[in-house]
């Protein structure tokens, strides 16, 4: 049985890891969202090296970004993006976040201290069309990540598959994998042709990110509730054990 | 009430050539017993790319050497995965057909379509497409099988007028099955006269339901074939040990080890947005299992409920339950991973040979071919 070979005080010191004083017990609400996902695989040699010793790589390795773009939150509106190692917390398929970028000051603060979200300001877009989507991520002026997707067919509502989110943070409890559990709730889902324009793996967390092969793309227009922190997972044990409720 | 035995020849790491020999030879030298023993069946599996879970890619090879070492158990290739990318129509009736005459008609032919991202996209399969494959597929082999002139003109292939040889030994074909993972595709064999053997965890409540509707819609069923199998099996686990401790100490493992591989593959749905697949795998159903109530006995002796680990008689009373709600045959997996030692699997399946098989059915039975050619139509109406 695989597991993630990172160092933790490596992943903390280079995940610009966000600081939980409190868990908090609100759910938060966001409205108006665009949620455009990009699902790519990745080489062999990335597969345990990119996950903390808790995590299970999937077979091939995978990764997700997910950009989006809220048109109505506590924090007003934003845009954000998050990069994700495709994992298993013990039988849980999940997502390992190692980098998040958002477009205002107070989304982001309040993604990193109410949810871990190693995230920090910056530039992100996403722009949709009826023919192609694009996002683009510009981080202390430099693009990191451009994505064009195109050919949107229409899906159901309920035929894109959303994981939940493992975000390393410094919490009460310590360091831990905080489990958040967005719920999606669409309106309308595309899937589209993807292409990865730009992708600089080392701005997302390792220069071990690279996507290799774009799987699909889908967009999705929705609310999203995200509710309060229920459990987190100590990074060094697997999930059988090392869950905890808070 | 069947029983079979079930292999994924999953390996463990690390990958040796030592190791990959040690899982087949180890399952030729279970399938001899079992043969010898009086199960009714051996099925294996076709999957690809599946580190660790499955090294089974080749089953029709696997299953030539089972025919080849055995005298009277039933070879189950199942599932062949019926897309074209991974097996061309023609190829799989030509196959099968051979393996049934190399077994002197002892072949079960599975049918699936796959589950797993690894695998659909490791052979650039448009996952939208697997249903619709998978049940060209099954409306073709028959008439391969039954007709000297096949022609066929459709999505997922197209041929002229050929005879598709050699036909298989059983007449009119052997008896053909659909893997049963996501709930719902049960419905699907009932509706062609195909049996439906079960690859999935489910509780017994939700077998039941599933096995009754089944039952319900077979007996309307047009049959894609020249017969209708109208067999229940499910997949389950095997250790019986005369210590319940030590079956439990055993077997618990072995079964969480599966379960856990199982978990860990990447499913479709999860890379890639489509209506064709609507469940991630086995995890859905395996999550909704529900535990044992409180006041049954395998529970104060820490066994789990429905699953085929524990001593003999907790092992007969959970048989029994599963043959209550419908279900005529279950094939178990007799180790994940090399987890249990050859010696000690090859012991549980002389104890349950010899302690819980007779309580399902006669030494005659027992030591009696199983659905020889001539008794092919007894499993459904022509």
């Amino acid at each position: 049985m695989l597991v993630g070979s990172a160092s933790i005080d490596v992943l903390l010191r280079d995940l610009a890891t966000a600081t939980i004083d409190a868990f908090g017990t609100q759910d938060v609400e966001l409205g108006a969202v665009a949620c455009l996902q990009v699902v790519a695989e990745m080489r062999k040699r990335s597969r345990e090296a990119l996950l903390p010793p808790s995590l299970h790589p999937t077979i091939p390795p995978a990764m997700s970004l997910q950009v989006w773009d809220v048109g109505a939150s506590p924090w007003g509106a934003f845009t954000m993006v998050m990069c994700r190692v495709s994992c298993r917390s013990g039988v849980r398929a999940r997502g390992f976040t190692t980098a998040a970028f958002v477009s205002t000051e107070a989304a982001c603060r309040e993604l990193r201290r109410q949810f871990g979200f190693p995230a920090r300001v910056a530039d992100v877009s996403l722009r949709h069309g009826y023919d192609r989507v694009t996002a683009t991520v510009t981080f202390e002026g430099n693009v990191i990540a451009q994505v064009e997707a195109i050919d949107p067919e229409p899906m159901a509502n309920d035929d894109v598959q959303y994981t939940g989110i493992l975000n390393l943070a410094h919490t009460p409890n310590g360091a831990r994998l905080v489990q958040v559990e967005p719920h999606h709730h669409a309106t309308r889902v595309e899937r589209l042709r993807a292409a990865l324009r730009s992708f600089d793996g080392a701005a997302w967390g390792s220069a071990l990110l690279e996507p290799a092969f774009v799987v699909s793309s889908s967009l999705a227009l929705e609310s999203v509730e995200i509710p309060a922190i229920r459990f987190v997972c100590k990074p060094d044990q697997l999930a059988f054990t090392g869950t905890e409720a808070v | 009430m069947k029983f079979g035995i079930f292999f994924e020849l999953s390996t463990p790491r690390p990958f040796s050539t030592a190791a990959e020999r040690a899982v087949y030879h180890n399952a030729l030298e279970q399938c001899r017993l079992a043969d010898e023993l009086g199960f009714d069946h051996v099925w294996a599996v076709e999957h690809h790319f599946l580190e660790e879970y499955s090294h089974c890619s080749a089953p029709e090879v696997f299953l030539a050497a089972v025919a080849a070492q055995t005298r009277r158990i039933r070879v189950g290739h199942g599932a062949v995965v019926c897309v074209p990318e991974m097996n061309h129509p023609i190829r799989v009736a030509e196959r099968a057909a051979a393996l049934d005459i190399v077994s002197e008609g002892r072949l079960e032919f599975g049918t699936a379509r796959s589950s797993t991202w690894t695998e659909l996209g490791g052979f650039e399969v448009n996952p939208d497409d697997t249903k619709k494959t998978w049940d060209e597929f099954v409306r073709v082999l028959p008439q391969m099988w039954m007709q000297d002139e096949f022609e066929w003109q459709g999505k997922a292939f197209s041929m002229p007028a050929r005879n598709v040889l050699p036909k298989p030994y059983q007449q009119p074909h052997p008896p053909m099955w659909v893997t049963v993972t996501s709930p719902g595709t049960e419905l699907d064999a009932a509706e062609r006269g195909l049996g439906c053997l079960g690859v999935s965890a489910a509780s017994y409540e939700e077998q039941e339901r599933r096995t009754q509707e089944y039952h319900r819609r077979i007996r309307q069923c047009e049959p894609i074939g020249g017969f209708i199998n109208d067999q229940v099996h499910t997949m389950n686990f095997l250790f019986c040990h005369e210590d319940y401790r030590e079956a439990r100490r055993i077997g618990v493992p072995m079964v969480n080890s599966f379960n856990v591989a199982n978990a860990h593959l990447y499913w479709t749905r999860e890379a890639y947005p489509t209506r064709a697949y609507q469940f991630l795998g086995n995890v859905g159903a395996a999550m909704k299992a529900k535990k044992a109530p409180a006041d049954d006995p395998s529970v104060a002796k820490g066994l789990p409920e429905g699953v085929g680990v524990g001593d003999p008689d907790h092992l007969v009373r959970t048989i029994k339950r599963w043959e209550s709600i419908g279900v005529t045959g279950i094939n178990f997996l007799l180790n994940a991973m090399e987890m249990v030692p050859q010696q000690a699997v090859l012991d549980s399946m002389r104890l349950f040979a010899r302690e819980v098989m007779p309580q399902f059915r006669s030494e005659r039975e027992t030591n009696a071919p199983v659905y020889t050619p001539a008794s092919v139509p007894a499993v459904g109406g022509r």
